[in-house]
């Protein structure tokens, strides 16, 4: 269970907490360490064609947002910086 | 009739010239433009010292120069070599120094991003962005410069249907990939049958979905040039959003699509396919792996209208043998055929006893003769030997066939049905993976006493891969650690997805580590793998 649940998140530790899944779900396994808040996931390989959808079940579960398949795109889901902005404006 | 590649979009520039000839990321080429700036780039590299047969590396995220790039290079009478944007740049670095570039087109970042010895050996670079004020090493030049050489004609140049026109790297058991060579004849082979079966016309509108490293947009990019058709490339920021991919087949009037099964299966999974909104679309083919029949048939009652094909072939010899999806038996079918030989193309299948299986239900590997098939492997003689081999089967003169690795059946209709490999490459997302690879780049660093990559089968991907590994005495690493270092060794898509440690590996009686009993392991639900 996510611990956003019992106390408000400050926007830090929401952005901690996506950098966080990213980093260990996505990017290391396929051996990238590093990557900024503001670069591009997908041309940098971070997030391929599955997973866009383990970062959706991640928003969807863990963060408590729901997406639309609208919202699955390329400026939504560009960066951990957009997607942070994506689920400040959800939980609005 | 056509002989060399650039000859299709030289006719069709001609009947067309204002008609979109190539379309990516918003941005598009008419066929006059297409002509022309290939011939400008062709001047530009010829004048620079691109001479017959040298190979000259596209190194960027593929956008419409990337087309630009790939016909001015044979225009000048070069090899293009397609390198993966995304791969490891000691990979990259490999490539380069194997088939011996030394002119490479490029972005400035990727340039940036090279190795300086791979930087030093390279004559020039090609920039299709801006040149930045302060470089490190090397010449290079600014995509603009094309606008100084003539853009009417192309450099004269002596090229026959026997002269290379590409280089395509796959993946190599021996920790190495391997550049597959394809003449202009090999791929107009396969060119000129496509036109033929798929009746393709200037209307039609083709995706391009696969990389240009991958040998599936052969067809996008050449079958589009030679009808005169419009290719819309596939770009990243499409290809992961299944909902957006949807309404761009749709909104771009897509006539001919052609992917590797898994992108259709998220399609169908995540996106909302409908016979209506995708009434432009007549034919899907799909190529690389296999294609999982609960998905095919789910594809076939939603595109009612659409023709499917299954296309198969190993890179070496583009594809050389079809099968056309009969909806009728496609419920009672539980594999799907990789079907018959496509004209200008002879498939067999020889037996344990070295004989041609003739018989129905009979099995044994498959072999392909005929213009589409490689010469071999760059610079690998040996490696070339082993899979090109003299056509023992015909003795009245010397040529040559490719051994495929694949094991097959022939089935009473005469379709030929895909029954697995004789090695251990194996299929992920359509990229063919040689599990000696994944292995070699393991025990390459210094702490790895023994490694075993093991392809879990998966219903969209087509394999996982996981791998098992035991460290020499005293010294222990993290999954991620170790995938970090495979990712400076092998591309994305070949490395581990979980890895195990053991103390050491188990053995079968002959002492070589036990691959079976490590695999079945692996397949339990329950295994010990653990997640990164």
């Amino acid at each position: 269970m996510s611990a956003t649940e019992q106390t408000p998140a400050t926007q830090s530790t929401l952005k901690d907490q996506i950098r966080e899944f990213i980093q260990v779900q996505l990017a290391e396994p396929k051996g990238i360490t590093t990557f900024t808040d503001e670069e591009s996931l997908m041309e940098t390989g971070v997030i391929d064609s599955l997973g866009i959808f383990r970062l959706v079940s991640f928003l969807e579960e863990e963060m408590r947002v729901r997406v639309s398949d609208e919202e699955i795109n390329a400026e939504t889901l560009k960066s951990v910086n957009t997607i942070e902005e994506l689920v400040i404006r959800k939980r609005k | 009739m056509a002989y060399i590649l650039q000859q299709l979009l030289q006719k069709s520039a001609a009947r067309y010239p204002e008609k979109l000839a190539v379309w990516a990321r918003g941005s598009s080429l008419s066929y006059r433009e297409l002509e022309q700036r290939s011939n400008q780039l062709a001047h530009l590299l010829q004048e620079r010292g691109v001479r017959k047969g040298d190979r000259v590396g596209i190194y960027f995220p593929k956008c419409v120069e990337s087309v630009v790039a790939m016909l001015g290079i044979v225009k000048a009478g070069g090899v293009y070599v397609p390198l993966d944007p995304q791969a490891p740049v000691d990979r990259i670095g490999y490539i380069i120094g194997n088939c011996g570039i030394r002119v490479l087109i490029t972005r400035e970042d990727k340039r940036r991003g090279l190795d300086s010895a791979t930087l030093e050996s390279l004559a020039f670079t090609v920039l299709i962005d801006e040149a930045p004020k302060s470089l490190n090493g090397g010449a290079v030049v600014p995509w603009r410069m094309l606008g100084e050489y003539p853009a009417e004609s192309a450099p004269q140049v002596v090229l026959t249907e026997t002269d290379l026109a590409y280089i395509l790297y796959t993946s190599g058991s021996t920790g190495r990939p391997k550049g597959v060579m394809l003449t202009h004849q090999n791929a107009l082979t396969f060119v000129e049958w496509c036109a033929d079966i798929f009746k393709i016309t200037s209307d039609d509108r083709l995706s391009n979905h696969a990389p240009l490293h991958f040998d599936l947009s052969v067809f996008d990019v050449y079958n589009a040039l030679e009808a005169g058709a419009s290719l819309y490339m596939v770009t990243e920021d499409l290809a992961l959003f299944p909902a957006k991919l949807a309404s761009f087949i749709e909104a771009q009037g897509i006539t001919i699509w052609y992917s590797v099964p898994s992108a259709l299966t998220l399609l169908l999974l995540h996106a909302t396919l409908s016979a209506e909104k995708l009434n432009r679309l007549r034919i899907v083919l799909f190529a690389g792996e296999v294609f999982p029949m609960k998905y095919l048939q789910q594809l076939a009652q939603l595109l009612p209208h659409v023709d499917l094909f299954n296309l198969y072939g190993p890179t070496e010899t583009n594809v050389c043998t079809y099968y056309k999806v009969e909806r009728e038996r496609l419920g009672s079918m539980d594999k799907l055929p990789i079907g018959i030989a496509c004209e200008n193309t002879e498939v067999f299948a020889v037996n344990d006893q070295n004989e041609i299986v003739t018989e129905a239900g009979g099995t044994g590997e498959l072999y392909v003769r005929g213009p589409s098939v490689t010469h071999g492997y760059w610079a690998d003689a040996e490696k070339t030997k082993k899979m090109v081999l003299p056509n023992t089967f015909q003795p009245n003169f010397e040529e040559k066939m490719y051994r495929t690795g694949d094991l097959v059946q022939l089935a009473e209709d005469g379709n030929y049905y895909f029954l697995g490999r004789r090695d251990s490459m194996i299929k992920s997302r359509g990229y063919r993976i040689e599990l000696g690879e994944i292995e070699s780049a393991l025990l390459s660093h210094a702490s790895v006493k023994e490694a075993v990559a093991i392809a879990i089968p998966d219903e969209i991907v087509g394999s996982r891969i996981k791998a098992v590994v035991s460290f020499h005495d005293g010294v222990t690493l993290t999954a991620p650690e170790l995938q970090q270092y495979c990712g400076t060794r092998i591309p994305r898509y070949m490395i581990p997805e979980a890895i195990v440690f053991r103390g050491q590996l188990p053995k079968t009686s002959t002492g070589k580590v036990d691959r079976v009993q490590l695999a079945q392991e692996s397949m339990q639900p329950a295994a010990t793998l653990v997640a990164p």
